[in-house]
Order: structure tokens, then C-alpha cells, then sequence
């Protein structure tokens, strides 16, 4: 993200940028939602040097937020099956609008802009019909909601957009929920994850796990700039799981990332957020139930090393290294410049979004 | 000679209170697992030998047998670990919820088809779990279209082919805890699937808390809908008349772990015993058994009371025993997403 924030700052020494950028925003480099003391809920911004540069209070738990290509803009989401998500303007840290899933969906929590910025792409659940849906909201005109399409799988979760493409890429989770039922799991017997590339409305390309990898939930996902996806699973069988991280290039075989079994045991079969790091070469995976941030490298797909944080979560890549959340309230560098920024009273929610 | 009793009285507490998770361990694997599963191995047997007896459904002593396997299934049933899901046997023994009316298909398929697969029990393992179990053959005794399809003949060897392999599961996965399970989950350490006690004991924690889940989020839930749109028909086992002896079975056997669970602290182990027995009060004096009431607005109230009696021993679970255990999970690692 930082090239396009550098992109979007050439733009604007040259005069060309006509309306405010993210260059404008300046001060908040990531986004998270958090819990708060009180039982309430925000979404905070956070600049460079790990500190608070606004919080919005947030109707209910956050999950994820999605960044505008081009205004300083963002989207963040309800945790499912909340059906609440708030546009905020990060260059002063307002909310300017919320949006409400139609009846009869719910989000997941996560969501993506087209390349040009006109549209936001939500993942959804049409519940009675126990399928994915990607809905289809006008960032041009208040986020008027427009259409939805099939996400190609139930439980769609996070949902990217391919670099330099219109093409999404979706992780269907497989897990059929209901909101009569709260989060309780109705499908796990019979769950059929898949990755789930989407282009105008059309799934052009599903990759799936093995059958005896079933149960391994798709969750979360991440996009490197030459297109090649990193996912991250939440193991629903007995025990930890045989593998929780793969790899996919469109067009090819998924690649599993294997790691010894005492260290696989570690994330307790469970990852919450993922990132390519290192220049694309790694990987980092967190995992809150085993308090760590796992790296992997891309070329062998195989484990690199491990760094512990208690209820480690949300992580994204800076220059030289990782920023990674806590449900602690702290904010970790890790890498070149090894820091530690405590927020005393947040609980950092889920996922670091960089803007 | 008075200073004796007097050292006992100060003693005993201390030792009580001194409990490790090992013990805890011992006592729900001896006391809880160990019985439930051998008593459905037992009703499993008997079941599968009346069968062989007497497949017709309206036999009595059929649908008594098959009652009583599937209430010492209900027992067990949050015991989500180890033998259970090797071979995926316990999804194999209890395909619900079904949300895609794959069981009924599934068995109208072996039926039209009259598939011999029902004569050769090593294969009838191999056949959609959601034709396997106790909900598959509820449609077996209990549903007229099955009960009117293909021929009454192959229809009893299904009923056998069933109930044989609800047996067979049964006993492996009960052989599965006496032949080594048990064994790992009292002697922790590396190797096993528990590195330590503390781990075997947030396993138990969780098998509580998943049961408490879903009797209420799924045998609950599922029936209660919204209040516009109730579901009565997505009540468990309504064909069998079983919904809500289902749950009040699931709340005794709850209440029994949770007591196990929490015995080193006897005012929780007392606070969660009297919200369970509200709970299990509010499901015996229900008398709507398969909990059709969710659809009469003035019924509904009851069913939803019922609800919160369970969420309210949730809580208690959620926020005093887990603390009380030392499994208390941080804001991410329980969020599940």
C-alpha cells in the first residue's frame, strides 16, 4: 500500500490529483476496530508511529474495513452476522455514511473496492438459502446498494480484488450459519471451502482442497502484486489440522505450507489474519488461540520462524517488517525496527487494514 | 485428642481446593466420557440386535430400543473429540442439522434403487454419512413418504444395515477411549494430543461450552426462527416426538460435566447447578414435546424462556468457570472468525 500512497504523492506534486487524496490524509496509516472498556466498539485510525489518530464509535463489533482506491476514504464492516457497515473519512476521521445489509443478508465482515474505486463489493450471507453472495454497492452515488451475485461457495469471508484487474478473489469459508442459530456451525459434516475468482459477476475460477482437506474453513486472504494468493484456514475437525496456510496462482495447483508438527500444533488450527511481508517472499500468518505470528516463504512453502504475542491477530507488512495487533491493546513492529506501542483499554479486533 | 478434628476441618478444604487439572481430568474421563460411551455401545448393540429380531417400524420394541440408543447418544452428544471424530463417526451417527434435506434423499435413493449395498455391512459404512444414524433412521420409522417407498422387504434390511452400523460406531468409538484415548487425555505431555493437563481440561471446558451452544443456538434456535417466521418444523427429531426430550437430556448430562468441571470451587459449583436445574425445570414443565409451540405467539414466550435459562447458564460458564479453569481465551482467540 505504501507504493500507492507514494504513487498518489507524485500525483499530487504534479498537480495532476485533482480532489483530495490519500496523500491529504497524512496522519492515519492503518485502520482497526477495537473493543473498549465499556463494552462498546470503534474503529480507530493509527499513524506510522503506532499511535491514535482518531476513533469512531462503532454501532457493534467490528471486523474488517475496506480502503478507497483513490479518496481518503474507507468502509469498515460488522463482525457476522452483523448487518452494519460505516464509510468514514480518514482524512478527519468522521463517519459520512452507514450502510445496512438488505433483509433477509448479513455480512461477513469484510469487504473490496474495483480498481477504479466506483464500486464496493461486500461478502454476504443470503441465509434461508445458505449462500454466498457478493453485494454490489455504488461508492459514487451515497453507496447505493445496486445487485449481488452468487460468491461461488457458502461463507464467503474476505473477499480482494487481483492486482491491476476488475477480477475478486473470494474465500468461501464453506461454513453454513444462520442467524437463528447465532454463530453456530450447521454444515461441518459436509463443508466444501474453496478460493473463488469472480470477474463481472461470473466465477471464472475455483480452486478447492483436497477431500480429506474439507474441513480446512478458507477464511482469510491475501493478494501479492504479481497475483499470487495467500490464504489462511481455521481447522473445523478434531485437533489442530494437517496444514493451515496455501498458496494459489490462478491457473495452477493449490500449494500447501507445511510447517513441523510442533509448531503446526501452535496456532492451535486456527489462523485470524494473514500478509504477504518480506517483498512478497513471506508470509506472515497470526494465530490469537496460539499466540503467535508465524512466517512462511512463498517459494518452498514452508515454515520460516515464529514470534509469540498474546491474542496476536491483525498484522500487515511496513518497511522492514510487520505491524501486528493484540486483543491486549498492543501494537507491535517487528523486523528491522523492533517497537512496542501498549493502548491501554482497546482490544484490537481481527485485522489491520493499511490505507 | 480435640486438635485432631480441628486440623482435619482446616485440612480438608485446602486439599479439595488443591486439585490440579489432572484430577479434573480423571474425573470427567472416569465419571462423565467413560460411562456415557459405554452406555451407548450398550443401547447400540441391543438396538442393532432387536432390529435383527423385528425391523418393521411399528414393532414397540423397535422404536423402544431405538429411543433408548439415541438418549445415551443425547448424553454424549457435545463429547466432540477424539474417538468420536476419527472416521468422522460421530457426524456418521448424527447427521443434524440437515439444512439441505440431504438425509431423506440420500435414503430415497438406496431405496428406489433397492441398492444391495444394505446386505454387506463392511459396505454400507461407506454410504453417505447423512444416510448413517440416528436421524436417518428416524425417516426410517417414523416418515410416511419413506415409509411408502419401494418395498417394505428392503426397507427392514436398511432398518438392519442402520442400526447394525450405529453398533459398529458405537462400540469404536467407546474402544477408541478404553483401548488408548482415555490413557492420552490423563497422561499429557508431548506426543499425545494434549501437551498438557491445562489442555486436556480446556477441551473438556469446550465440550461444555459446545454443548450448551448448540442446545440452544441449534436445537433451539433452529425451531424458535424469528417471531414472523417460527420453524417449527426444524425442530430435532419432530418426527420421532424427541425435540425437546432431546434437550432436556442434554441439560442433565451438561449439568453432570459442569459439575465435574467445577468442583474445585463449590459456590460456582452451586450457582451453576441451580441455573441448570431452572433450565432443566423450564424444559420438563414445558409439555410441548416437539416444540410446536414456537409458532403460537403466547407458547413462543415459554420456548424463548427456556432459551435464556440456558443462555444465563452460559454466562455463568463464560465468564466464572472458564476464569476459575484458567481456559478464559482473549478477545481474538474466542472470536472465532
Amino acid at each position: 500500500m505504501a507504493s500507492r500512497r507514494g504513487f498518489l504523492a507524485g500525483l499530487l506534486a504534479t498537480g495532476l490529483a485533482p480532489a483530495a487524496t490519500w496523500a491529504d490524509a497524512g496522519a492515519p496509516r492503518w485502520l482497526s476496530a477495537a473493543g473498549l472498556p465499556d463494552g462498546g466498539f470503534a474503529l480507530c485510525g493509527i499513524g506510522e508511529d503506532m499511535g491514535l489518530r482518531f476513533s469512531i464509535p462503532l454501532p457493534g463489533r467490528g471486523h474488517a474495513a475496506a480502503a478507497h482506491p483513490e479518496r481518503p476514504e474507507a468502509v469498515a464492516f460488522a463482525r457476522r452476522p452483523g448487518t452494519f457497515a460505516v464509510v468514514i473519512d480518514c482524512a478527519d476521521g468522521r463517519q459520512t455514511a452507514q450502510l445496512a445489509a438488505p433483509a433477509g443478508r448479513h455480512f461477513y465482515g469484510h469487504g473490496a473496492f474495483s480498481l477504479d474505486g466506483r464500486w464496493l463489493y461486500t461478502t454476504e450471507n443470503d441465509f434461508e438459502a445458505a449462500r454466498g453472495v457478493i453485494g454490489i454497492w455504488d461508492a459514487q452515488h451515497g453507496y447505493k446498494r445496486t445487485g449481488e451475485f452468487a460468491s461461488g461457495g457458502t461463507g464467503p469471508h474476505e473477499i480482494r480484488r487481483m492486482p491491476g484487474s476488475e477480477v475478486l478473489v473470494v474465500a468461501n469459508g464453506g461454513i453454513e450459519t444462520h442467524p437463528a442459530s447465532g454463530r453456530s456451525k450447521l454444515n461441518i459434516a459436509v463443508m466444501r471451502p474453496n478460493l473463488s475468482y469472480i470477474e463481472d459477476g461470473v466465477v471464472v475460477e475455483t480452486a478447492a482442497l483436497p477431500p480429506a482437506m474439507h474441513k480446512g474453513s478458507i477464511r482469510h486472504i491475501a493478494v501479492s502484486h504479481s497475483g499470487e494468493v495467500a490464504f489462511g484456514m481455521q481447522w473445523q475437525g478434531d485437533a489442530d489440522g494437517p496444514v493451515l496456510v496455501g498458496l494459489h496462482q490462478r491457473g495452477g495447483a493449490v500449494r500447501l505450507c507445511t510447517a513441523p508438527d510442533a509448531q503446526l500444533r501452535a496456532m492451535q488450527g486456527y489462523i485470524g489474519s494473514i500478509t504477504f511481508a518480506a517483498g512478497q517472499r513471506e508470509v506472515a500468518v497470526t494465530s490469537p488461540r496460539g499466540g503467535l505470528v508465524q512466517m512462511f516463504d512463498t517459494a518452498s512453502a514452508s515454515y520460516l520462524r515464529s514470534d509469540a504475542m498474546a491474542d496476536a491477530c491483525g498484522v500487515a507488512s511496513c518497511a522492514g517488517g510487520l505491524i501486528v495487533t493484540s486483543g491486549t491493546g498492543d501494537l507491535v513492529r517487528l523486523g528491522r525496527d523492533v517497537a512496542q506501542v501498549a493502548h491501554p483499554g482497546l482490544m484490537w479486533d481481527n485485522h489491520l487494514v493499511a490505507l | 485428642m480435640r486438635l485432631i478434628p480441628l486440623c482435619l476441618a482446616i485440612l480438608l478444604p485446602a486439599t479439595a481446593f488443591a486439585q490440579t487439572a489432572a484430577d479434573t481430568a480423571q474425573s470427567a474421563v472416569t465419571q462423565h466420557i467413560l460411562p456415557r460411551y459405554e452406555a451407548l455401545a450398550k443401547a447400540g448393540a441391543t438396538l442393532a440386535k432387536t432390529a435383527q429380531a423385528e425391523s418393521s417400524p411399528e414393532t414397540p420394541a423397535l422404536t423402544a430400543a431405538y429411543d433408548d440408543a439415541f438418549d445415551a447418544w443425547i448424553a454424549a452428544s457435545h463429547l466432540r473429540f477424539g474417538p468420536s471424530e476419527a472416521q468422522d463417526r460421530a457426524f456418521a451417527l448424527a447427521f443434524w442439522p440437515d439444512t439441505r434435506g440431504i438425509t431423506p434423499r440420500a435414503l430415497a435413493a438406496l431405496i428406489n434403487d433397492a441398492d444391495p449395498v444394505v446386505r454387506d455391512p463392511g459396505a454400507f459404512a461407506g454410504v453417505s454419512i447423512a444416510a448413517r444414524g440416528f436421524y436417518a433412521l428416524e425417516f426410517l420409522l417414523y416418515d410416511p413418504e419413506i415409509l411408502a417407498m419401494g418395498d417394505a422387504d428392503y426397507r427392514c434390511d436398511l432398518v438392519r444395515a442402520v442400526t447394525a452400523d450405529i453398533a459398529e460406531l458405537s462400540a469404536d468409538i467407546l474402544a477408541g477411549w478404553q483401548g488408548d484415548f482415555a490413557a492420552k487425555v490423563l497422561s499429557t505431555g508431548q506426543g499425545g494430543p494434549y501437551r498438557s493437563d491445562e489442555e486436556a481440561v480446556q477441551e473438556l471446558f469446550n465440550a461444555l461450552t459446545y454443548g450448551l451452544e448448540f442446545t440452544s443456538d441449534t436445537r433451539l434456535g433452529r425451531p424458535l426462527g424469528t417471531f414472523d417466521k417460527p420453524r417449527p418444523k426444524r425442530a430435532e427429531a419432530w418426527r420421532a416426538g424427541r425435540s425437546l426430550r432431546n434437550i432436556t437430556l442434554s441439560l442433565t448430562s451438561l449439568d453432570d460435566l459442569s459439575g465435574i468441571l467445577a468442583q474445585r470451587d463449590p459456590e460456582l459449583t452451586a450457582r451453576l447447578q441451580d441455573a441448570f436445574q431452572i433450565a432443566i425445570a423450564d424444559a420438563e414443565s414445558l409439555d410441548d414435546p416437539i416444540l410446536e409451540g414456537v409458532a403460537d405467539p403466547l407458547k413462543r414466550l415459554r420456548v424463548e424462556s427456556l432459551q435464556q435459562s440456558i443462555d444465563h447458564v452460559r454466562e455463568i460458564v463464560r465468564d466464572e468457570l472458564g476464569p476459575e479453569l484458567g481456559v478464559a481465551p482473549g478477545f481474538n482467540a474466542m472470536d472465532g472468525d
